[in-house]
């Protein structure tokens, strides 16, 4: 099965190590891994601004890129809930890109889903022997549709307690700009989040987004807090000593 | 009956038109629904399935229900209207009070019926009245509502000003839910039927949860609510 | 009082907001409970089959009807106006205004007792019948007591007085209206009871909202738990009701569906106590009822939403089910949207009631977390209107920052651009060294401090994913 990473800017720029793990996730579930080189940014940022024109020289730089791809793989519900938008961002009038929206759109899936739904997979061998809880991202439980796929992988990673996040559906502060301009708001939506992963007693934050990641870890780290934030591709890549692969950069955010 | 003003209606909707970009509409045929879920609910359900719901969810909307045999009513009526603190009883010109034979149980008790000589009395005798009795048009089962068709001589203060609201429901007014209900008011519109000027759907006691979100039962109508539910077969 | 509540700027009401924490917690206490009420009595009501085809019935009536708004509009006042209630046709606040006044005056009439309805907030009613000299008495239990306590404002589309806690309530009806007992809920319902009850039969006009109107049979449906509205409805000899024009349904058959999508997700009952159908009736010798009808139908802005990529919020039943999962309004309550309508449908409702000069930030105020879209009803498409919004401000409506504009250009730029990127991944660490410690940063610079203010950064990684991407597949294919 041929995949093409899309790998998000956030995990370009600040960690590579999750589109590492995903990679080497992938490979050992016998997929046939490409990265199409013209990949940048989703257009987020400027899409849910308001600013659709920019958002749209983004949108079509993803679609001629990912082009001849099959499926494309990404380790964020926000940026393949964003590709699930591009066709709605072309008049209808302008047919040609609106079909080539549409192609991407049918053949992007979020990691997760990818693994579950796609390849059917939910026991990767993983072991990660924590006390964790799970922040659900909200563009993949609700614009994706996808409340599952996480739960199911993470129910078979061998010494992993993961334990229920009180109000794990209520948005963690991040969306965006938002951070930014409403930050004051934010700040209090990540502190209740945090509030509530501290009620649990975890060590470990689990998510699915680097976006949520970003902002939960940075105030967490900011509050001297000792909960570690980890991306579930870092999780479901963890084999045990003297397993078969595992990333072998240094990681950031993650380990015990 | 004389017809009513209606003004500045042509600008006003021709304003609708104009923003959704075209003439305005003089005919319609309301399309059949695809999606009627309400149709499903409780469904093929038995008079005795319907039962068991309507007192359970009398219980969920704070009343009493107390199932009596026709023979037994007016008996059982005598005894409720002592429960809850006896007359004065206010009652509405209903020809079941006369039907069920209650008469005679009631006039026992200081007990007014409404009478529309005495005008504005009558709503003076609601508003001191402890106890308004009244007959249920059609039941709720799914939500435990009594359904009151209202004219002049059954008057709305009776369900509404009084302490206490005691409604007599022959079971045969069960129904699954409110839709059923609405179908029969829909079909008397449809037919061409003037429909009553006030009908009213009432599930209990008043109630709200406007301080602190704290329920209190029994605001502005009644505080309580109980119903006799009577085997009219 | 009209739609817009204060006079602070946004980010000051927010800031006011945030300090007040008997209002924090009201706000996160509340929606836990109204959440889990609409959860038990909607998705985890086996009864009711299947939620999602409540909810697209309620999306099919309701796109159906606005579509067809000039139509049902005409047969509701042919069958009102037949049953002999006036009907008038209101486009501004001031027009509705303005009739409400001279039809009270022609009857010099002055005891006003009303019944909860935001279209009469909307366009500040009270005010104006207090204008001519009417004593106006609100009955509905929370906006008797906002009005009591100094003509406060609303927090919640459904329990206005929300903000508000039981001892403040004791203190202002002590204040203003002798009370002498405790600050028990019961006991000052209790009051409201006695106090109202004297009020209500001395009324000589009652003003009602409207939840739905009945094209087909000119009726008014009134959904209440209280039992004042049927007071308001019942007593006085003059009834006037204000309806948002686009508070209408075709016929019974689709108040049923409405009706339950409204009770089931605004407070988790199957039907509220009260579910009232009101229609016009002149018998003369009918006591307990109105002689008069007066039914005031309001456009109020309303129409520029229609024929536009916004026409779906006039599809809003007024339930507040997303105003109860919005994850802003739990910790900025009601007030702090400076708009009587607040939570995502304010957000989105009062830019176009109101305009963008006065409720643009709303729309921004928003993290797009969807979960006003999931909760919805009748499935408005909440979020995805926000950014609707969002692009009309950008595109001249508002006021957005220059420096956002460019910055956004310079986006639109850098994502089209592969080499300009690859120039951003590898020179931004090397800017940003200087502010890393430890693999992250405290303080950034310039744009970046807004973030660092709270949280801190990741330190941009000098990893080439791209690099060890080649080599990796290189190697893996030397293996083979």
């Amino acid at each position: 099965m041929k995949v093409s990473l899309f790998v998000t800017c956030l995990s370009e720029m600040f960690y590579p190590h999750v589109a590492k793990d995903m990679t080497e996730v992938l490979e050992r579930l016998n997929c046939e891994i490409e990265f199409p080189a013209g990949q940048i940014c989703c257009g987020q940022p400027a899409f849910n601004s308001g600013y659709l024109q920019d958002a749209k020289k983004a949108a079509k730089q993803m679609i001629e890129a990912f082009e001849a791809a099959e499926y494309v793989v990404t380790p964020s519900g926000s940026c393949a809930a964003m590709f699930k938008e591009y066709p709605s961002m072309f008049e209808e009038t302008d047919i040609i890109w609106r079909k080539k929206a549409e192609g991407l759109a049918n053949k992007t899936y979020e990691l997760c889903q990818f693994i579950v739904n796609v390849l059917g997979v939910e026991d990767l061998g993983a072991s990660f022997p924590a006390k964790a809880t799970y922040h659900t991202s909200c563009h993949m439980i609700r614009l994706l549709g996808e409340t599952e796929a996480p739960f199911k992988l993470l129910s078979h990673v061998k010494g992993l307690e993961l334990v229920p996040l009180p109000n794990n559906h209520d948005c963690c502060g991040f969306g965006g700009t938002f951070s930014v301009k409403m930050a004051p708001i934010s700040e209090q939506m990540v502190d209740e989040k945090i509030k509530h992963v501290e009620e649990t007693g975890a060590h470990v934050l689990i998510g699915s987004d680097n976006g949520c990641l970003m902002n939960i870890q940075g105030r967490i780290t900011r509050q001297g807090k000792q909960v570690k934030v980890v991306h579930i591709a870092e999780i479901l890549n963890h084999q045990e000593e003297g397993g078969i692969l595992h990333a072998n950069e240094n990681r950031n955010g993650a380990l015990l | 009956m004389t017809r009513g003003m209606i003004q500045h209606r042509e600008p006003f909707l021709n304003t609708i038109a104009e923003r959704l970009g075209r003439d305005r509409r003089q005919s319609l045929h309301k399309p059949s629904w695809q999606y009627q879920p309400q149709l499903e609910v409780y469904k093929g359900h038995s008079q005795e399935n319907l039962l068991t719901i309507f007192i359970e969810a009398c219980e969920s909307v704070h009343t009493e229900v107390r199932e009596i045999v026709t023979m037994d009513l007016a008996r059982r009526l005598n005894e409720t209207i002592e429960d809850y603190g006896g007359g004065p009883i206010v009652i509405g010109k209903d020809q079941r009070f006369v039907d069920f034979k209650l008469m005679e149980t009631l006039q026992a008790f200081e007990v007014h019926q409404w009478d529309l000589q005495l005008r504005q009395e009558n709503i003076e005798k609601a508003a001191e009245a402890n106890i308004g009795i009244s007959f249920s048009d059609i039941s709720l089962a799914e939500s435990g509502t009594t359904v009151f068709l209202h004219n002049k001589e059954k008057a709305r203060a009776i369900s509404l000003l009084p302490r206490c609201s005691i409604v007599i429901i022959p079971k045969s007014t069960l129904v699954p839910r409110i839709t059923q209900a609405v179908q029969e008011i829909d079909q008397r519109v449809k037919a061409g039927e003037e429909i009553e000027a006030y009908i009213n759907m009432i599930s209990g006691p008043s109630n709200s949860a406007d301080i602190e979100m704290n329920l209190v039962i029994g605001v502005h109508g009644p505080v309580k609510v109980v119903y006799l539910l009577v085997n009219d077969r | 009082m009209p739609m817009k509540i204060g006079t602070e700027p946004f980010f000051e009401r927010v800031d006011h907001s945030l300090h007040d924490d008997f209002m924090r917690q009201a706000m996160v206490s509340a929606q836990d409970s109204l959440r889990n009420r609409k959860l038990a009595a909607t998705t985890e009501d086996e009864s009711l089959l299947d939620w999602e085809l409540w909810r697209n019935a309620g999306e099919e009536i309701r796109r159906h009807t606005l579509e067809n708004l000039d139509y049902y509009l005409e047969q509701l006042s042919e069958h009102y106006a037949a049953r002999g209630g006036h009907v008038f046709f209101a486009s501004t606040a001031e027009e509705a205004n303005q009739y409400i006044q001279e039809t009270i005056q022609k009857k010099q009439a002055k005891r006003v007792v009303k019944a909860k309805s935001m279209v009469t907030e909307e366009i500040g009613l009270n005010e104006a019948l207090e204008d001519i000299g009417c004593h106006v008495l609100e009955s509905d239990l929370a906006e008797y007591i906002l009005q009591i306590d100094d003509h406060d404002r609303p927090s919640h589309i459904v329990v206005p007085s929300l903000h508000k806690n039981k001892e403040q309530i004791r203190d202002a009806f002590k204040e203003k209206r002798g009370y002498s007992a405790s600050e028990k809920p019961e006991e000052l319902a209790a009051f409201a009871r006695k106090d109202l009850r004297e009020a209500f039969l001395k009324a000589e006009v009652g003003i009602t909202g409207c939840n739905f109107a009945v094209a087909d049979s000119g009726t008014i449906a009134l959904v209440t738990n209280e039992g004042n509205a049927n007071m308001v409805a019942t007593l006085p000899d003059t009834l006037i009701t204000v309806m948002g024009m686009e508070r209408i349904v075709p016929s019974w058959e689709e108040l049923d569906v409405l009706v339950t999508l409204l009770c089931r997700s605004a407070v988790g009952q199957k039907l509220t106590t009260y579910v009232t159908g009101l229609t016009p009736d002149l018998e003369a010798d009918s006591i307990d009822s109105p002689k008069d009808y007066h039914l005031v139908i309001v456009d109020g802005g309303r129409s520029k939403a229609l024929g536009t990529e916004f026409q779906s919020v006039l599809h809003c039943i007024r339930c507040a089910a997303c105003v109860n999962v919005c994850p802003v309004y739990r910790h900025i309550g009601g007030q702090a949207y400076g708009s009587i309508y607040q939570g995502p449908i304010g957000a989105v409702l009062s830019p176009i009631l109101g305009g963008y000069e006065e409720y643009g930030e709303l729309p921004y105020a928003s993290s797009l977390c969807a979960a006003c879209t999931e909760a919805c009803p009748v499935k408005i498409p909440l979020h995805e209107l926000l950014i609707k919004h969002r692009q009309r401000y950008v595109a001249g409506g508002g006021h957005p920052k220059v420096s956002e504009k460019l910055s956004m250009k310079a986006f639109g730029m850098g994502a089209s651009s592969p080499l300009l990127f690859k120039m951003a991944r590898e020179v931004v660490p090397t800017m940003l060294a200087p502010f890393t410690q430890d693999d992250r940063i405290e303080q950034g610079p310039g744009p970046m401090k807004l973030w660092t203010k709270i949280r801190d950064f990741p330190a941009p990684s000098r990893t080439n994913f791209r690099k060890w991407f080649a080599d990796h597949t290189q190697k893996m294919g030397d293996d083979l």
